[in-house]
């Protein structure tokens, strides 16, 4: 009981890290149309600026910092890179440049921080376990739920309520109509595209809190993140974070009964909903099916 | 009279088709002017072009004395250009208030109250989604959306497509409102002896190209030539001559 508990919450924090990860790429997915395989490249940008920066503001104001200026990087690579093809309705152009950015920002990181893993220092105050029997949930790993569901209520609550949020849902319907109505769909774009980094750089300076930093620390949490997005429902960010949660937690459990599988479990759910409801558990009708 | 809309010989494609082969129209301040044609005559492409949707090729388009020929189109609708597309384009997944909060209000008699007390069914269902309301009440949102931009121009497409003839009539009072207001309106119809009624002028389209341009009334008149050109909402022109 006490391993299935200890996997369960592993897989459970692993779980956040990709709900935050498929945050970004589903808001990024449904309103710039790009399938952001430089996702991960964000996450190690957050992550690493968060470390460079944390002798000089501590860790908390490297976790405000470090997902900010991801935000800021992702706004002026969408400027500079993404904005000049969207007229190309084709998603493969951005796929490939994407794809191709992720490989130059590993190793970029590779060059100016080195192959090396390194570790990044979280406060004592929310590092020690919160009981000795069930020592793996640690302070931290508690704050990283607690920033995790912040970070998601806050982003709910701008989209929900901010004429921003609303312009956002709107262009993710019909972009068109929203542009014709006097939206600045460039300028929502961007500062979409911003939002959606700004979410990678949080999960990679939580995640560097758990696991370290190492250049490629963004590749192992991508593809689970693009598998949540199928699951929760394209067009959901709701959707997003559920599916997120459910394949981390999942692939958590099944390490108890059957560890060479709990990577395979993630890839067998998602075949498994595609196969009985292809739209994803809050995805709605019409994108697949 | 001075045109505040000035579309020159413009040339539009969709990829590459050509559609519109050297259009020419003009609005000027204070008309309504309608735009008659068959299906597929080049209406909705005229209006794409106008409003920076489907940006035109070759040719130019004034709007208020500026070049607008290659804005995006939030520019135009900047200037104070309100758009009702074809098929009202309603974010279904959004409440009526927030459908009415997406257009950046610009300064202007028409506020969100003065927009909800002319079109009292929305008021009632603020806070319903969209997609709940009924034909009649998305084009009443549909037009009531773009006012919040405060126009001098609405173009108008096909607003009475698929609406019981009661609401359509509803619909036309709104648009003789506008003019009231001293907004110019450019409106594409189907049912020509309708929008024939309401218009000062008007233009048929055919295969992209002007196939007449005069006073509504005159071509109200001539109903062979509205039944040769302008297709299937002529019929009741015929019945009724």
């Amino acid at each position: 009981m006490q391993l299935l508990l200890f996997n369960a919450f592993n897989g459970l924090i692993q779980g956040v890290f990709y709900a935050l990860m498929a945050l970004g790429l589903a808001l990024i997915l449904s309103l710039n149309s790009v399938i952001n395989m430089a996702h991960g490249g964000f996450l190690v940008i957050g992550a690493y600026l968060a470390y460079t920066l944390s002798p000089y503001l501590g860790f908390w104001g490297a976790l405000i910092v470090g997902p900010l200026l991801a935000g800021v990087i992702g706004l002026v690579v969408e400027r500079g890179l993404i904005r000049p093809i969207y007229k190309r309705s084709d998603p493969l152009y951005s796929l490939l440049l994407t794809f191709g950015l992720a490989l130059i920002i590993e190793d970029l990181t590779r060059t100016i921080w080195g192959a090396q893993g390194l570790p990044l220092e979280v406060p004592d105050i929310i590092n020690s376990p919160v009981s000795e029997t069930y020592f793996f949930i640690t302070g931290y790993r508690l704050f990283v739920i607690g920033i995790t569901a912040a970070a998601s209520i806050g982003l709910y609550l701008l989209l929900r309520y901010t004429l921003l949020g609303i312009r956002i849902r709107a262009g993710t319907r019909d972009l068109e109509t929203t542009a014709a109505l006097g939206v600045n769909i460039y300028k929502l774009r961007a500062l979409n595209f911003g939002f959606g980094c700004l979410f990678a750089g949080l999960a990679g300076v939580l995640a560097a809190g758990v696991l370290g930093l190492t250049p490629p620390m963004g590749n192992s949490l991508i593809m689970p993140s693009f598998v949540a997005i199928i699951i929760g429902g394209v067009g959901s960010l709701f959707g997003a974070v559920l599916g997120g949660l459910l394949i981390g937690l999942a692939a958590g459990i099944v390490t108890t009964y059957y560890p060479a599988a709990s990577e395979a479990v993630i890839y067998l759910m998602m075949l498994i909903v595609l196969a009985v409801r292809p739209r994803g558990l809050l995805g709605e009708e019409g994108l697949f099916e | 009279m001075t045109a505040i809309l000035r579309a020159a010989d413009i040339h539009t494609f969709y990829g590459k088709s050509h559609i519109l082969h050297g259009v020419s129209i003009e609005v000027n301040e204070g008309e309504i002017v309608t735009l008659l044609g068959r299906n597929g005559a080049g209406k909705t492409t005229t209006m794409r072009s106008l409003t920076g949707l489907t940006p035109p090729r070759q040719g130019t388009i004034e709007i208020f004395g500026k070049n607008t020929t290659h804005w995006p189109a939030h520019r135009i609708a900047g200037l104070g250009v309100g758009y009702v597309p074809e098929g009202r384009k309603i974010f279904g997944s959004l409440t009526v208030l927030e459908n009415l909060k997406v257009p950046p209000a610009r300064p202007g008699a028409w506020t969100l109250d003065r927009v909800l007390a002319l079109f009292p069914r929305l008021a009632e269902r603020r806070s319903q989604l969209g997609r709940q309301l009924s034909g009649g009440e998305q084009e009443m949102l549909a037009i009531a959306r773009p006012l919040l931009l405060n126009p001098r121009l609405m173009l108008l497409d096909e607003p009475s497509q698929g609406l019981a003839p009661l609401i359509v009539r509803e619909v036309m009072a709104v648009v003789r409102r506008m003019r009231e207001d001293g907004l110019s309106v450019l409106l594409i119809e189907q049912n020509a002896p309708l929008s024939l009624s309401i218009a000062d002028r008007a233009y048929v389209l055919d295969d992209g190209r002007v196939v007449y341009d005069g006073r509504a009334a005159d071509l109200a008149k001539d109903s062979d030539l509205v039944n040769k050109l302008a297709g299937a909402g002529s019929k009741a022109v015929r019945q009724s001559a």
